[in-house]
């Protein structure tokens, strides 16, 4: 009887255990990645970026070259548990959409700061794609979601202010 | 490079504006908690109630398949595995007393079968066409042939409320719906869903051990006119160190509450005896006097009433 | 809010930009639906379950652009691009993007 009881603290503590791990650190991990994404964004707001390829009239442009920005990042047990469960009755997965948009956002700045880094100003064209790295076992899990963005980095005579 | 309209805004002074888009449009506003609680509840609420319904249909066909088909279609099933390493008079001796309880079951269609499975846990086993296994670790823990007869009898309970077959459709079920939930959500979906199915399926478990029991009993009652011996097994597996024997008879057969005092209950009840002398195993059942055999009893067993 | 794919609105001109804005959403399907899908498979034809369901979700990412657009203070969204890509077995993620403009 107590090894049944053994085997059922097992069976139930450990996952519950890697639920609450990561509700908490999960949850903790992603308000940080949030707060750091929104303090990026509004410190490099003023680089234009747009998905269009014409170049604006009065911009003269004196050199143009591709960058890319890229990231991986991954969703916590606990969301991957609820994900998992809405699976069943289908409709919205809440739980994945902030990872889409924080993948989304770090990509986009990161071009940015690449575009920045390298001394250009605006960005034009710019595209993005996404992709799964499905994991090794059933795939109904997710092991990481890559979002790549890119477009073309101009560098201006003048600078748009 | 050129833009589609013709007025476009390359003509024109175009000023930038850099803010940014409000906060959290892409991202719905639930509490992950609330989620968290709706979809466990509702993933616990659709097993429960599909594991259930399986489970009603089921004890409702399986009374009414005949055990003639029930014989014929499972017939060669369990004849290849009967292992060679089983004395062949420990076996007949095990039919001798199936037989001495199966003749107060007069009506029955089955022609029963008995194996004995080379396993040190106790168990017996009712399976599908009319074959009883016993271990040699539930052998060689019986200490008189009321026990043994009392195991028997309770297998022979479990046939004639047919519950090997409900346990097998319901095992079907179960099993369906563990399959369509990990199809669709992966592993924390089946097992939460294993785990209120497990649960529903003892509710149904309990019942039909409290009834094969009390078919047992009547048996036993009927074969040595009291029920002294009965809940012997228990007492013995209760009474071992090792925990994983009883663990092992228990998955099987689950004890509902305290199965001596309900046996007792029974007796009672329908006016049998719970006293008398138990019958001796005979030397062929009896457990090979080895020492190093780990399975025999710490207790007394004739310390019961 | 006017929206186009591509790099203008015709008769309109262009006299603010601001960034690249997006709205996306996820979806799962449920289990019932795959289970009439896989058997519509063997015979090809319309999923129609499917269809309703990209559909809807779709709408839903274009909503979310145009909020998105609303809150700059745009009123025209220019080059509107879609993508679906799977996020796990069974969930799906549909985005919409483009460029908030102002256009008079
Ligand atoms: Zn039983």
């Amino acid at each position: 009887m107590e090894d049944a009881m053994g085997i059922a603290v097992l069976q139930v503590g450990i996952p519950l255990a890697l639920l609450l791990l990561g509700y908490f650190v999960g949850g903790a991990v992603e308000r940080r990645h949030y707060a750091s994404i929104q303090e990026r964004e509004l410190r490099w707001r003023s680089l234009p970026a747009v998905n269009f390829r014409t170049v604006p009239g009065g911009w003269i442009v004196d050199d143009a070259t591709l960058v890319l920005g890229n990231v991986v990042i991954s969703v916590d047990y606990f969301k991957r548990f609820l994900a998992g469960l809405r699976m069943l009755f289908g409709g919205r997965v809440k739980v994945y959409e902030s990872l889409m948009d924080r993948a989304r956002r770090e990509a986009l700045v990161r071009l940015k700061v690449e575009t920045v880094e390298r001394g250009y100003h605006a960005l034009v064209n710019v595209r993005m794609e996404t992709s799964q790295l499905a994991s090794g076992r059933g795939g109904s899990g997710v092991a990481g979601i890559e979002v790549l963005a890119y477009g073309t980095a101009l560098k201006l005579r003048t600078p748009p202010t | 490079m050129h833009s589609f309209g013709v007025p476009s805004w390359r003509d024109h002074d175009l000023t930038f504006d850099p803010s940014l888009p409000t906060e959290g449009i892409n991202v719905s506003r639930v509490h992950p908690l609330r989620e968290a609680l709706i979809l466990v509840f509702g993933v616990i609420g659709v097993t429960v109630a599909t594991v259930a319904s399986i489970g009603f249909v089921v004890d409702w066909v399986a009374p009414s398949i005949p055990p003639k088909y029930e014989v014929y279609l499972f017939s060669d099933w369990f004849e290849a595995e009967e292992p060679a390493a089983a004395p062949k008079p420990r076996a007949e001796a095990l039919r001798a007393v199936l037989d001495r309880v199966s003749v107060h079951w007069p009506d029955s269609e089955y022609r029963f079968r008995v194996q004995i499975w080379d396993q040190a846990e106790p168990n017996a086993l009712a399976l599908p066409g009319g074959t009883i296994a016993v271990t040699e670790g539930l052998l060689d823990a019986v200490t008189s042939e009321n026990e043994l007869a009392f195991v028997l009898g309770h297998e022979l309970g479990h046939f004639h409320n047919r519950d090997h077959l409900r346990g097998l459709g319901r095992g079907v079920g179960m099993s369906l719906v563990l399959f369509a939930v990990g199809i669709g959500g992966g592993g924390g979906a089946a097992q939460l869903a294993a785990i209120a199915g497990q649960l529903t399926q003892r509710g149904f478990d309990r019942d039909q051990e409290s009834a094969a029991d009390e078919f047992g009993l009547g048996l036993v009652a009927a074969e040595y006119g009291h029920t002294a011996g009965a809940s012997d097994l228990f007492e013995h597996l209760r009474a071992t160190s090792d925990a994983s024997a009883l663990a092992s008879y228990l998955s099987t057969h689950p004890l509902h509450g305290d199965r001596v005092i309900r046996l007792e209950a029974v007796a009672r009840a329908a006016g049998w005896p719970l006293t008398g002398e138990r019958s001796a195993l005979g030397s062929k059942l009896e457990a090979p006097s080895d020492p190093s055999s780990e399975t025999e009893p710490a207790a007394d067993p004739v310390s019961t009433e | 809010m006017i929206l186009s794919n591509i790099e203008t609105i015709p008769g309109k001109n262009i006299t603010r930009f601001y960034g690249v804005v997006s709205g996306s959403t996820v979806r799962a399907k449920n289990v019932g639906r795959d289970i009439a899908a896989s058997l519509k498979n063997l015979v090809g034809g319309e999923l129609k379950g499917y269809t309703e369901l990209l559909n809807e979700a779709r709408e839903e990412a274009l909503h979310r652009m145009t909020q998105q657009a609303e809150s700059l203070g745009a009123n025209a969204i220019v080059n509107v691009r879609f993508s679906t890509s799977s996020v796990a077995q069974g969930a799906a993620e549909l985005f919409a993007y483009g460029t908030a403009v102002q256009v008079e």
